[in-house]
Order: structure tokens, then C-alpha cells, then sequence
């Protein structure tokens, strides 16, 4: 069913891709993951959920060797993060585009393919079928001479997760990658998410919505350090729920499942 | 007036010509590093940068050494210093830019009045002596010319990517940093083989001017790198021509003529708008 090539099982014999040890994160003198340990398990889907400011892009920072940790260990495919990211892919949060820069959609896509043809190599019929690949996965072939300042905001998310999966990789990193769109681009990157696994990647994904952390295979729950982690149905009881988000933060009726509205935001 | 003349006239003489070609080079390099300056939104930059060199030039009339090495160490201390003021303080860039383009231009107003020809060598230095332009000068210019553009276009993929964003830049292995500091190099060559030809002051007109109307009708960046090209080529050309018959300063007309043609083509696309309008928001 998944369009885009298998991956080759260079991947990973072991189980965690992943693993971070009495690791604290930060920007300057600002501590955003006091001393946490946690693990990201291979071929599965992996959410980070907590409050706003807790600190889920910073651990997916980390893990793609974007921040170096203060203190504690981490690694990624056993490596220090910055050298393991020929394996890994990220796609970011929120990426500003200046509005009239003559930039395509393809184009975009095609920068999936940079770490491999690095600056003068030539696109192979590889490297073109994996860009088509991943445009068509997304829907946005016919989009591919459009700027992306002309896209809506749905459109413009596919184009970058489109970007993500162009890119070889073992691990596919996602920031907040379903907040705030529409129903078509959601769910054309559900699809994304839940294939990567079949593929024999790994997916972590950071998420403000309750619903998307249970369907995932293993959830990190983060407030300023990780308040717990492991399977969904543990990680995210009432108990664990109230220390990431606050006593005030939850209304739990009649034991249904307490649900917090998306929104879109910065996180740090 | 015979037609043909009226066009080759302006370029009937050897000074001329070699202003013609001095021109040209200026406007092609400065527009093929422009259409990355203008990209990356480093306009201020590129205008602080360009006045940022004026001690460097001043001093070496003063010194009687060659001004490229007087203008090569000034950028020097001016992107040191940009980059002091930011890893010191918390200021804003822009303010880091401002302080330096102001203490640079006012320290080179300083040191040319220490001169006897005053008047005389400020007014080269900020706009320029097209028609001065010697053989020397345009082999020079020649060697900084294709050393610019080799680069902006070997550089293309660090350079794009570093346009769309700097963490994916270095996510996608492109080195932000060291891919900035080669633009802010190439900026500076390019300012510093341009200045003879159109002034400091001036030569910002050709950095930004094409690359601007360039992005106005431009599909994709190597569109916009080369429709800048032909518009700065077209403008130096444009420009002496009609410095010839007006009986107006070479440099400054060259200069004015890329704005004036910004403004055109802005106007036709504003008047060309209806349609794509339409298109975007049908697929919105």
C-alpha cells in the first residue's frame, strides 16, 4: 500500500532508537526538561504530549542533534545525535516563509534529497522517484509549480511532511504535525504516520490532542521533565494527567476521557 | 538625430566603452549575490555594508594604498563587529547594523576631510567615476565578477535552503553558518568590485534593484537570478545612455534606472493581477 520504497533493514537490531539518560535540556540559562530518562522504541509510534511550554519540541531538538543536552546522556541509533542525522527527519513545527519568495513546491520537496546529493550532485532517477513518491503520498502533485506562499495552511503542512519522507531516513521526527489543519491534510498525514511503521521507521510526534497520543504504540507525557512514559493506556491516566497539566487543568465527567482543545502554538 | 547614432554615440569612445562594460560587470555581480540578499531579507544589511566600507576606501586614499584592501579590511571589521554586538548584548540585529552603519560612514566622512581634495574624493568614493574606469580596473573587476557568480551558483543549495530555513539548512546538512558567511564574503566582493563603477553609495542600487523586480515576476530563484541579471545589465546600459543626452552623472543615472524599472514592472503586474487572484483562491 505505501508508495515510497521500504526501507533497507540497515535499521536497527536494537530495540530503542532513541535512549536519553538523567538528560536536561535548555536554551541559555532556560531549563526546558529538568533531569528526565525516557526512550524512543524502534518501528513504532511515539507521541510527546504535555501542556504548552513543556517542552516537547525540545526533546525532539535533542533527539535530531539540534540541542545538545546540559547534562545526562543521550542517543540516537546509539550515536551522539548530530552524527546519527543522515538517519533521521524532521519536520518542523513552523517554518516562516516570506511571502513572494520564488520558491516551488517541488523544490521544497527536492530539499528532502540534499543530504544525499549534497551541494553539486546530480538528482538521480532514485532521488526523483522518491521526491514523486512522496508528492503523490500527499496529494500535492498537482500543487508542484505552485510557491508556498500561495497554499493554505493544510497544503503547506503536506508539502513539508512530503519534504520529511523525500528524505532517507530511520526516524521520522514530527512537531505538532496535525494541529490546526483540515480535514483532507490531517488525514493524508495520519496515513504518513501510521505507514512509516510498515516501513520499518519510527515515528515520534509531539501533539496537544489526547485522542492522537492513545492511538500511538508509546507516549511520552512532559511538563518540564517527563512525568511518565510507556503505553498509552498507563502514560496517560487521571493521575499522570494531573501532575503534567495542573489539578485546575482537567474536568473529568462522569469518567469520560478528559479532552483538550488543539491550538496552535510555539513551544520551545 | 541619426537613430543609430542616438544609440552609439553614448558608447563612440574608449572611456565610454569601458564604462559600459565596468557597469555591466558591477550590475551582474551585485545582482546575482542581491537576488540571495534580497531572499534572505538582508537588505539592511547589504545598504549598512555598502556604507560600512567607506573608512576602508577613505583611508586607503589617505594612505595612498590600493582601495581594495582598505575596502576588504573594513568589511572585515564591520561584519566583526556586527557579530560582537550580538554575541555581547541582547540588541537586535537591525540595531547592531544601524550603530555600525552609522559609526562606519561618519568615520569615512572623518577621515577623507582630512585630505586636501576633499569634496573631490568623497564624491568618488560615494558616487562613483563610471567614466574613470580604466583597463586595469576591468580586469580586475572581470576576475571578482566570475569569482562572485561561480560562487553564488556552486553555493545554490546551501544558499536555498538556508533561505527557506536556517534549522533545516542544518538538519539537511547544508551548514547555515558557514553558508551565511560565504554570503556576507560574496557581498563584500561584490561591493567592493562594484564601488569604482557606481559609487558605495550607489552600487546598492544594482544590489537591490534588479534582484526586487526580478522576484516580482520570477517563478523560481534561478529565474530571479537571471531575469536580475538582464535588468541590471539593461539598466547600466539604459543609464549611460541617458547620461549622455541629459548631460547627467553616469553613476547616479545608472543607479536610478533599476528603481524606476522596479516600479514599471510593479505597476504592469499590480495592472495583471485580476486572473492569478482569482486562481489562488479557487484553490485555496
Amino acid at each position: 500500500m505505501p508508495e515510497l520504497p521500504a526501507h533497507s533493514p540497515t535499521v536497527v537490531a536494537d530495540s530503542n532508537v532513541a535512549v536519553a539518560r538523567g538528560v536536561t535540556l535548555g536554551y541559555g540559562d532556560h531549563v526546558a526538561i529538568r533531569p528526565s530518562d525516557f526512550v524512543i522504541p524502534t518501528g513504532k509510534i511515539t507521541a510527546v504530549i504535555g501542556p504548552n511550554g513543556s517542552g516537547k519540541s525540545t526533546i525532539l531538538n535533542a533527539i535530531a542533534g539540534l540541542l545538545n543536552p546540559t547534562t545526562g546522556d543521550l542517543t540516537t541509533f546509539g550515536e551522539e545525535p548530530r552524527n546519527a542525522r543522515s538517519r533521521v527527519s524532521y519536520v518542523l513545527q513552523y517554518t516562516p516563509v516570506t511571502q513572494g519568495t520564488p520558491i516551488t513546491v517541488a523544490e521544497v520537496v527536492a530539499m528532502g534529497r540534499y543530504p544525499l546529493t549534497g551541494l553539486f550532485g546530480r538528482m538521480s532517477d532514485k532521488d526523483r522517484d522518491r521526491i514523486a513518491s512522496a508528492m503523490r503520498e500527499l496529494a500535492i502533485t498537482d500543487l508542484a509549480g505552485r510557491h508556498l506562499s500561495e497554499l493554505s495552511g493544510g497544503q503547506r503542512q503536506r508539502v513539508y511532511v512530503a519534504q520529511g519522507i523525500a528524505q532517507e531516513h530511520d526516524l521520522l521526527l514530527l512537531d505538532e504535525p496535525l494541529t490546526g489543519l483540515d480535514l483532507v491534510s490531517a488525514q493524508a498525514i495520519d496515513r504518513i504516520i501510521h505507514a512509516e511503521p510498515e516501513r520499518g521507521c519510527s515515528v515520534v510526534l509531539t501533539t496537544h490532542d489526547l485522542e492522537e497520543a492513545k492511538a500511538a504504540d508509546h507516549v511520552l507525557l512532559v511538563a518540564g521533565h517527563v512525568v511518565a512514559q510507556g503505553a498509552p493506556d498507563e502514560v496517560l491516566s487521571m493521575a499522570n494527567l494531573r501532575e503534567a497539566y495542573g489539578l485546575g487543568a482537567l474536568h473529568e465527567e462522569d469518567g469520560a476521557t478528559p479532552h483538550f482543545p488543539t491550538e496552535h502554538h510555539h513551544d520551545h | 538625430m541619426d537613430l543609430i547614432a542616438w544609440f552609439t554615440d553614448p558608447f563612440s569612445l574608449g572611456f565610454q566603452q569601458r564604462a559600459l562594460v565596468g557597469g555591466m560587470l558591477a550590475g551582474l555581480m551585485s545582482s546575482v549575490v542581491g537576488t540571495w540578499v534580497v531572499l534572505r531579507g538582508m537588505s539592511f544589511f547589504g545598504d549598512a555594508f555598502v556604507h560600512g566600507i567607506v573608512p576602508g576606501i577613505a583611508a586607503a586614499v589617505v594612505l595612498q594604498i590600493n582601495p581594495l584592501i582598505g575596502a576588504a579590511v573594513a568589511a572585515l571589521i564591520m561584519i566583526a563587529a556586527i557579530e560582537l554586538v550580538n554575541r555581547q548584548t541582547s540588541l537586535s540585529e537591525d540595531t547592531a547594523i544601524g550603530l555600525l552603519f552609522v559609526g562606519m560612514l561618519a568615520l569615512g566622512v572623518v577621515i577623507i576631510s582630512r585630505t586636501p581634495t576633499y569634496s573631490g574624493s568623497l564624491t568618488t568614493i560615494l558616487f562613483g567615476d563610471a567614466l574613470g574606469v580604466t583597463m586595469s580596473d576591468l580586469l580586475v573587476q572581470t576576475v571578482l565578477a566570475t569569482v562572485v557568480i561561480a560562487t553564488a551558483i556552486v553555493l545554490y543549495r546551501p544558499l536555498l535552503a538556508l533561505s527557506f530555513n536556517r534549522q533545516k539548512a542544518e538538519l539537511l546538512g547544508m551548514h547555515p553558518k558557514r553558508t551565511h558567511a560565504a554570503l556576507l564574503v560574496l557581498v563584500a566582493v561584490a561591493v567592493i568590485g562594484s564601488y569604482q563603477a557606481v559609487g558605495t553609495l550607489l552600487v546598492f542600487g544594482l544590489l537591490i534593484g534588479p534582484p526586487a523586480t526580478a522576484a516580482l515576476i520570477s517563478r523560481t530563484v534561478p529565474r530571479m537570478m537571471l531575469t536580475a541579471a538582464v535588468v541590471a545589465v539593461v539598466s547600466v546600459w539604459l543609464g549611460l545612455m541617458i547620461s549622455y543626452h541629459a548631460g547627467t552623472a553616469g553613476s547616479a543615472t545608472m543607479a536610478i534606472v533599476p528603481i524606476v524599472i522596479f516600479f514599471i514592472v510593479l505597476g504592469l503586474t499590480r495592472l495583471r493581477r485580476t486572473k492569478p487572484a482569482v486562481e489562488v483562491i479557487v484553490h485555496a
